[in-house]
């Protein structure tokens, strides 16, 4: 991949690497991990539990506590007023000016993400407080009217309530609301409707789609769940055991996965109109990332491996016209 | 649901807790198979008319609930009399009790001044030798035998350094006490609150201006109070060391970082949590000081309501012991309401 | 010496296995994956610093106690200081500082201490876990019945474990303790049988059941004090417990309230509890001692700790200072011993703790 940030770009990651030092050994939950963001656009992270999405998103805002550490990376960002800053060489102080107000985040279980212990209009107020310089009433007002943009009603009785007065939707949506408020370029939505019911979710998806075509943001939307990938998002990016493993445009991903991977995954989610004599799924499980041995990762579960698939590992090709998979079956050796 | 209705559900749970407790005490009275007057004239005359007119005034002549009725009659009249001083039981409680509090609450000061800060330095360097300091003194002060800490704080305090000393304690003088006497008849609810808290030889010597008092308080009572710190400091550092990483270690921290909110904020957040379950163990902590600390009145020879209750026992002094007891158990469960409400307080959730 | 703590318990849990296969057969393949935890506990507190410590010094405190009054050289009825008033309060004699005297001085009689202190460990350990041992049984009984019935049984449980609590447990302690001694005394007097089976315990001679009765008063006023915190900590438990799904489905299943009881809230709350009752018994023997302080308890000639500690108080520190740092040590190593271990088994009951130990194992 290039490494030119050009004027569509909003995030530029390069070769981010973000290691654990755990009891067990160290675990490589990120390896050499790159992907874009544009402008305006709805980019998803897909993959199953452990596959480093989560993890990849903390680090470019330098979210990782320990044990967790980022080894290595490049993240350019292009703040609002035109700059373009590689975060992993900001200060403490600078970073955490622009969480918060240029990048965002949803995390996925609003319950844990909120204090129990003060209202929600406190968690916006405080948010807004601690990045712009405006008196409290004004906060407050701007609380309320934040409030009301993500479709909770009685905003002025809710500003007051506690998380846990609130039903699961609408804590989510009031997580939302405080991402939002300060007008992020970049919101990083953490599987942000998992922990919902269904009607919620469709509800929440429409909604920051919604929030996406009125302003000027852009979203990552991390997720393992496919059906959310087609509803919401323009492009892909696939990710196994901390690699990316493919990427390419909705359209593009759906009718041409090229990774064995991602076509398994697709495969086995059903189709509700088709017949099904057997649910499809992928033999074996994610391998431990402690030590991970040479050569791809996906080759043990992998029908298509070859002796090339245990030795080396893939380097990430463009397959076709933007559409990138790392996979021996198409890399030239 | 609000708080208001909380604070009113939780005040009628404890009459019947109270009512419980006073016929408790009664029992445990009156299981004695002795009889206690003879213990109550043991010193004076054994002339048999005396002791029928002290029987016939505390009613052990009559069956069991007539003499619970008279003791919780005089008790509420406050006219109940203790046989063995011949005083009020209510007059002796009033110079006693004050002299908890103040015990009470200095130790209480030590106590909290010594355990939140070690607590949240140990959560901050955990695993340091500030973090291994702190649970050694919690297990220490959970292991040590109280009485011989006391002996050993005598020792060092008071045999070699002479920096306290162990008779009597400072009261405030008579005129002191007459005028806040005069405040509490003058006005009558907050200056009954006022005069009360003047009653504390601690306060009331600073609200008349008698500072030797208040020094000569703190010189008396500074040893014990530090006692009763360290015997329960560790092991509540330890308590706010582990929720203060518990909360921490958080979700809502981290996204209180997400969102980029100043490390202040962030600390708040975790502050208040820990809050949570440390108060609770504050409160009852204090309570557990007010209750008298029977054995360190004992051995630094404070004449608290702890060593008024031991004393009542030793003499079968049922009428002292009655009175006291209750007093103390309405003490706790007052606290326990109290914590219970500040609980509330802090924490939205518990209010229904 | 961590490997052979953990190749004696590891052996231990083959052997009540290869006992319950003889009972009863495939039980260990049936409980393959419980016995693997008994083994990760067995390995996780071998790797505790505190856990072995304190398991080191209860060790000790039940070997003193129960040899303790057999092997005093010295026994304490006798009371040396009658036939010689220099005997009084002499401080120790350790060779090879010094030879020819008392070990570890005497006390106020002129008793050996030394001597004092074996039959005095006995005492303090046989009280602290009968108190436990009583108290926390009745506890549990009454919080499960409370948390599981509800209603009627469970607000009047929780009214009478309120009342209690509502009493500073020293003081209601003091209280019974205080009123009890006579009528154990008359059925002790009442009951040779009874009498000489509890002096045996305690280590005592069954002519002092006068004393004997005022042991046995703390000991009960103590149970009496005890169980309410048990009580309401099960309650709270089985409260929460009852609410799963997995105990209505029990309930769909048709088993009775005693099996849902024993088979399936029980073993949830049973490693929370034998972390309390060890703490316990840490708690229980210093209240015992202060009980007996304050002179609650057994006096003269009973050479009970913290009995022994009051009397060496009037004459502290100029002659009894040994006493009183010496039997007041050993009070704080018996103690300790319990908290230590407490605190280990804490960290080694909770699944969570275990497994970061469980990966230094295997890797």
């Amino acid at each position: 991949m290039s490494k030119e940030f050009t004027d569509k770009h909003v995030l530029m990651v390069r070769d981010l690497n973000v290691r654990f030092y755990t009891y067990a050994g160290v675990v490589h939950a990120v390896s050499d991990v790159s992907f874009d963001v544009y402008r305006n656009e709805i980019v998803a992270l897909v993959g199953e539990t452990g596959s480093g999405k989560t993890m990849s998103t903390r680090a470019i805002t330098r979210l990782i506590e320990a044990p967790g550490r980022i080894e290595s990376g490049l993240v350019l960002f292009r703040r609002r007023n035109g700059s373009v800053v590689n975060l992993m060489k900001l200060s403490d102080e600078e970073i955490r000016r622009i969480r918060g107000d240029e990048i965002a985040y949803i995390f996925q279980d609003p319950s844990s993400a909120l204090d129990p212990l003060y209202t929600i209009g406190h968690h916006i107020v405080e948010t807004i407080l601690d990045h712009k310089r405006v008196i409290k009433r004004i906060a407050r007002e701007t609380a309320i009217k934040v409030l009301k943009e993500t479709a909770i009603p009685n905003p002025e009785i809710r500003v007051k309530s506690y998380p846990h007065e609130l039903s699961g939707g609408m804590r989510q949506r009031s997580v939302i609301s405080m991402s939002l408020v300060n007008s992020p370029i970049l919101l990083i939505a953490d599987e942000p409707t998992t922990n919902l019911d269904v009607t919620i979710q469709a509800q929440i998806l429409d909604l920051l789609k919604d929030l996406v075509k009125k302003s000027n943001m852009s979203v990552i939307l991390v997720t393992h769940n496919l059906g959310v990938v087609a509803e919401t998002a323009d492009r892909v990016y696939v990710m196994y055991a901390g690699n990316i493993v493919e990427s390419a445009e909705i359209q593009e991903l759906f009718e041409k996965p090229l990774h064995p991977y991602t076509q398994m995954l697709l495969r086995s989610v059903p189709n509700p109109l088709k017949k099904i004599e057997k649910l499809e799924s992928i033999p074996g499980t994610v391998p431990t990332l402690i030590n991970p041995p040479p050569g791809c990762r996906f080759h043990p579960r992998c029908p298509f491996a070859m002796e090339i698939c245990r030795r080396e590992k893939p380097p990430l090709i463009e397959a076709e016209k933007n559409h990138y998979v790392a996979c021996w079956l198409y890399a030239k050796r | 649901m609000g708080f208001g209705s909380f604070i009113a559900r939780r005040i009628i749970t404890f009459i019947p807790t109270i009512i419980g407790v006073l016929f408790l005490t009664y029992i445990i009275a009156y299981a004695v198979p002795t009889d206690p007057v003879r213990a109550w004239v043991s010193e004076k005359l054994t002339d048999p008319k005396l002791i029928e007119r002290i029987r016939e005034e505390y009613k052990f002549n009559a069956p069991w609930y007539e003499q619970f009725a008279f003791f919780v009659t005089s008790i509420f009249t406050g006219s109940l009399r203790d046989p063995v001083r011949h005083t009020n039981v209510f007059d002796e409680i009033k110079t006693r009790f004050p002299v908890t509090v103040e015990l009470a609450l200095v130790s209480f000061i030590f106590l909290v001044a010594i355990s939140i800060p070690l607590g949240i330095l140990a959560a901050l360097y955990k695993d340091s030798w500030i973090d291994f300091l702190v649970r050694i003194l919690a297990f220490f002060g959970s292991s040590m035998p109280s009485f011989v800490l006391y002996y050993f704080m005598i020792l060092i305090f008071f045999s070699w350094l002479r920096a306290t000393y162990l008779a009597g304690i400072p009261m405030i003088s008579l005129q002191c006490m007459d005028k806040l006497n005069n405040i509490a008849t003058t006005y009558p609810v907050i200056g009954g609150v006022i005069a009360s808290i003047g009653y504390v030889p601690l306060f009331g010597g600073a609200m008349c201006g008698e500072w030797d008092v208040v020094s000569e308080t703190l010189k008396r009572l500074y040893v014990p109070a530090l006692s009763l710190a360290l015997l329960n400091g560790g092991f509540i550092a330890r308590i706010v060391r582990n929720s203060f990483l518990d909360a921490l270690g958080s979700e809502y921290i981290l996204f209180a970082k997400a969102r980029g909110l100043r490390r202040f904020n962030v600390w708040r957040h975790a502050l208040k949590n820990t809050m949570v379950p440390v108060t609770t163990i504050l409160g009852l902590s204090f309570g557990g000081l007010l209750s008298g600390a029977v054995i360190a009145e004992t051995v630094f020879n404070i004449p608290g309501i702890g060593r008024y209750m031991y004393e009542s026992i030793m003499r079968l002094n049922f009428p002292a012991l009655i009175a006291s007891v209750l007093l103390v158990a309405l003490i706790y469960v007052i606290i326990n309401l109290i914590v219970d409400i500040l609980y509330a307080y802090i924490d939205p959730r518990i209010r229904y | 010496m961590r490997d052979a703590v953990y190749n004696l318990l590891s052996k231990s849990i083959d052997l009540y296995v290869a006992l319950r296969d003889k009972i009863d057969p495939q039980w260990s393949m049936r409980n393959a994956s419980r016995i693997e935890e008994w083994r990760l506990m067995a390995y996780a507190f071998s790797r505790s610093y505190i856990g072995l410590l304190g398991g080191l010094i209860v060790f000790v405190t039940i070997v003193t106690a129960v040899i303790g009054p057999i092997i005093a050289p010295q026994p304490y009825w006798v009371y040396p200081v009658i036939e010689n008033e220099s005997l009084r309060y002499l401080p120790p004699c350790i060779p090879p500082i010094c030879s020819g005297g008392p070990l570890l001085g005497t006390d106020e009689w002129g008793r050996d201490l030394l001597s004092m202190i074996l039959y005095g460990v006995r005492i303090s350990f046989v009280i602290s876990v009968v108190i436990v041992l009583l108290g926390v049984p009745i506890g549990i009984l009454l919080g499960l019945v409370a948390g599981y019935r509800g209603g009627l049984v469970d607000e009047s449980i929780m009214r009478l474990t309120d009342m209690f609590l509502a009493f500073p447990g020293l003081i209601l302690a003091i209280a019974f303790a205080s009123v009890m001694p006579q009528r154990i005394r008359d059925i002790l007097e009442a009951s040779p049988p009874l009498r000489d089976f509890l002096s045996a315990i305690f280590g005592l001679r069954p002519q002092e059941y006068g004393q004997l009765a005022a042991l046995i008063s703390v000991w009960v006023a103590m149970v009496i004090v005890w169980w309410p915190g048990y009580a309401r900590i099960v309650r709270g438990t089985v409260l929460s417990v009852r609410e799963q799904p997995f105990v209505e489905a029990a309930k769909l299943l048709g088993l009775s309230t005693s099996k849902i009881l024993y088979r399936h809230i029980l073993p949830n709350i049973i490693s929370p509890i034998i972390v309390m009752m060890t703490f316990d018994l840490a708690t229980a023997t210093l209240a015992a001692a202060a009980l007996s302080f304050l002179g609650l308890g057994p006096q003269e000639p009973v050479p009970e700790l913290g009995y022994l500690i009051s009397k060496a108080g009037q004459f502290f520190p100029e002659k009894s200072l040994h006493v009183v740092a010496i039997v007041g040590s050993i009070l704080l190593i018996i103690a300790l011993g319990w908290n230590l271990l407490g605190d280990a088994l804490r960290d080694v009951l909770d699944p969570k703790t275990r497994r970061s130990l469980e990966f230094r194992r295997r890797g």
